[in-house]
């Protein structure tokens, strides 16, 4: 009974050495490209050009940091990146709630068709429906506001949130929600007041991976606002490139400024985007 | 966001949704998905197939003119069709394998009995949430002929740099480990939740009938993470085949249009050249690529539910 469990890999696979091996090629894959970059924007341009080049940079510097945001509208680029992802997110999360509690609760007569609709639908190549999006939000007058943006995204997401929700709505007892309606709740009113609020892990989880698919959408943002001042951030950070030269410490000084508000992010809900991932799997 | 309705002022015409049959509720909930699929999918797909038997071109000024199939026979006989498809299915036949590969060993490291879960955890989550055009401007920074760093390593062993971009051959070796690099993380999280559910003392029996390490992996291990490997390679399968991101940004399509993928050629010949009817009929070949992988990942979840 009391055995001692031993790992399956007891002897020299649980060494602490290996494992910390192991554990420094892990990081090292994961983390290198950002270090690297963050490496380079530190670097003044006399170290840049110096052969062989050199990996820490002997003298930090600020200064691809001033010309990142002097360059290119950087901090505009923020604000449409974070307000499209911000939109995107609170229009995905009320559409797939509402889905997912019908999916979920309610008895469906063709349940797993419309869900398979659903995944199967979103899973459409988004760059083959480029021209008759593009004459839909013309035909809409949408071109050139962050609604072009939000539409589309609310369908990337839209699998992966309901995915995630029903998951989640099923693990709540509807013994709750018929107590809330035995006290005079409606259906809807135990929706919103007991069923999501027990689920706000589930919620918030969708959410952030709706937040992060918008943040780092690149096709269409690309090609649906020729407008400057609605510029994404992935849109606006190949606008450093020259037509012949690459500034490669400043371009990395704006990949960094781009990088830590997701970073951050994923550091502090780390578990839950890991739990949301392996139950909606979507996006690769 | 849970925002509550508003029950106060509308309290007669709220109560009546308790009449509400189940299937009436379920149309009513089901509906602003329904109205966003029909809107952003549906109807755009409809309009996909019928502009590309459409000549369509917004630079000529001419109005738009029925073409049949002329749209598909230029297609068949435009090289840099043939060739951005080559493009795309090789993309999409080298990364898919080899992310799966490095998403394997990735998840294998990871599932060791580490005493801190959160270094190993971020250092697979950073890659997943790294926007692709990032991870393609940081590996066209990478292999830098002169100042990149894999060249600097490979000097370091006493190998010659290599010029990376200037020739077909290297551009696609790059984009293709850019690729591989970036998508085996995700493979490596989904793969690492299927480890995480195999029992213990599935091993602990195959010790005691002394089952190497090598037999236990593939006659346990690989087995039960079937279905977590079959769903992570569909996905990446239909990703691979839009490919667009990381090209564009490492390499813009070049040397040429070597590199540029079936996605990059349907976005030039839709934004830049405004021929509708052409980008369209490309569109569609697209389409109908995922659509079959689409087919039998339907056919994967209906076996398994």
């Amino acid at each position: 009974m009391t055995s001692v469990t031993a790992s399956p890999a007891t002897g020299f696979l649980s060494g602490r050495a290996l494992r910390l091996a192991v554990g420094g090629i892990l990081i090292i894959n994961g983390m290198f490209p950002a270090l690297w970059i963050l490496f380079t924007s530190l670097k003044g341009e006399p170290e840049l050009t110096r052969k062989p080049i050199t990996w820490f940079p002997d003298l930090a510097t600020t200064e691809n940091y001033l010309r990142a945001f002097a360059d290119q509208p950087l901090l505009l680029f923020l604000f449409n990146s974070f307000m499209v992802a911000l939109l995107s997110t609170i229009a995905t999360l009320s559409v797939s709630t509402l889905a997912a509690y019908a999916l979920a609760r309610l008895n469906l007569r063709f349940r797993d068709l419309i869900l398979s609709a659903i995944i199967a639908v979103s899973t459409f190549p988004l760059v083959t429906l480029l021209v008759p999006l593009f004459e839909v939000m013309r035909a809409l007058e949408l071109l050139n506001t962050w609604a072009a943006l939000v539409l589309p995204y609310i369908v990337l997401s839209l699998p992966v949130c309901t995915l995630v929700l029903v998951s989640f709505f099923e693990g709540i007892p509807r013994d709750l929600e018929n107590a809330a309606m035995v006290d005079g709740c409606t259906r809807l009113g135990a929706l919103f007041k007991v069923v999501v609020p027990l689920s706000a892990p589930g919620v918030f989880t969708a959410g952030i991976l709706a937040f992060v698919n918008a943040w780092d959408e690149f096709l269409l943002a690309l090609s649906f606002n020729s407008n400057p001042a609605l510029r994404t951030l992935p849109v606006g950070i190949t606008l450093y490139q020259g037509e012949f030269a690459f500034p490669w410490p400043v371009i990395s000084a704006a990949l960094i400024v781009g990088i830590v508000p997701v970073a951050v992010l994923i550091v502090i809900f780390q578990e839950r985007v890991v739990s949301g991932l392996t139950s909606g799997g979507i996006k690769g | 966001m849970t925002a509550q309705p508003n029950r106060e002022g509308s309290k007669s015409s709220f109560t009546r949704f308790l009449d509400l049959s189940e299937t009436k509720l379920a149309a009513l909930l089901l509906a602003p998905a329904a109205i966003l699929l029909v809107l952003i999918v549906v109807y755009p797909v409809g309009r996909l197939i019928w502009t590309s038997f459409f000549n369509l071109s917004l630079t000529s000024g001419m109005p738009a003119s029925f073409a049949g199939f002329e749209n598909y026979g230029l297609l068949l006989k435009d090289p840099i069709f043939w060739q951005t498809t080559k493009n795309t299915l090789l993309i999409t036949v080298v990364t898919v394998p080899g992310a799966l590969l490095l998403g394997i060993a990735l998840a294998l490291m990871a599932n060791l009995p580490f005493e801190r879960k959160w270094p190993v955890r971020l250092s697979l989550l950073i890659p997943w949430a790294l926007p692709l055009s990032f991870a393609g401007l940081i590996f066209a920074w990478f292999f830098h002929s002169e100042y990149g760093v894999v060249n600097d390593v490979l000097r370091r062993f006493g190998l010659k740099g290599i010029i990376w971009f200037n020739s077909e051959e290297w551009a696609m070796t790059a984009i293709c480990l850019t690729i591989i690099w970036k998508t085996s993380s995700f493979m490596a999280l989904i793969i690492l939740a299927g480890l995480q559910t195999i029992p213990r003392s599935l091993y602990e029996a195959a010790d005691v009938d002394g089952a190497g390490r090598v037999r236990q992996f593939f006659e346990i291990t690989l087995p039960l993470l079937k279905p977590s490997i079959i769903i992570a390679l569909i996905f990446r399968t239909i990703t691979a085949l839009q490919t667009f991101d990381i090209p564009y940004t490492m390499t813009r399509g070049g040397p040429g249009s070597s590199t540029a993928t079936l996605a990059m050629y349907i976005h030039q010949n839709t934004v830049d050249f405004l021929d509708l009817g052409y980008g369209s009929a490309l569109a569609v070949v697209m389409f109908l690529l995922s659509m079959a992988v689409t087919m039998v990942y339907l056919r994967f979840i209906r076996s398994t539910r």
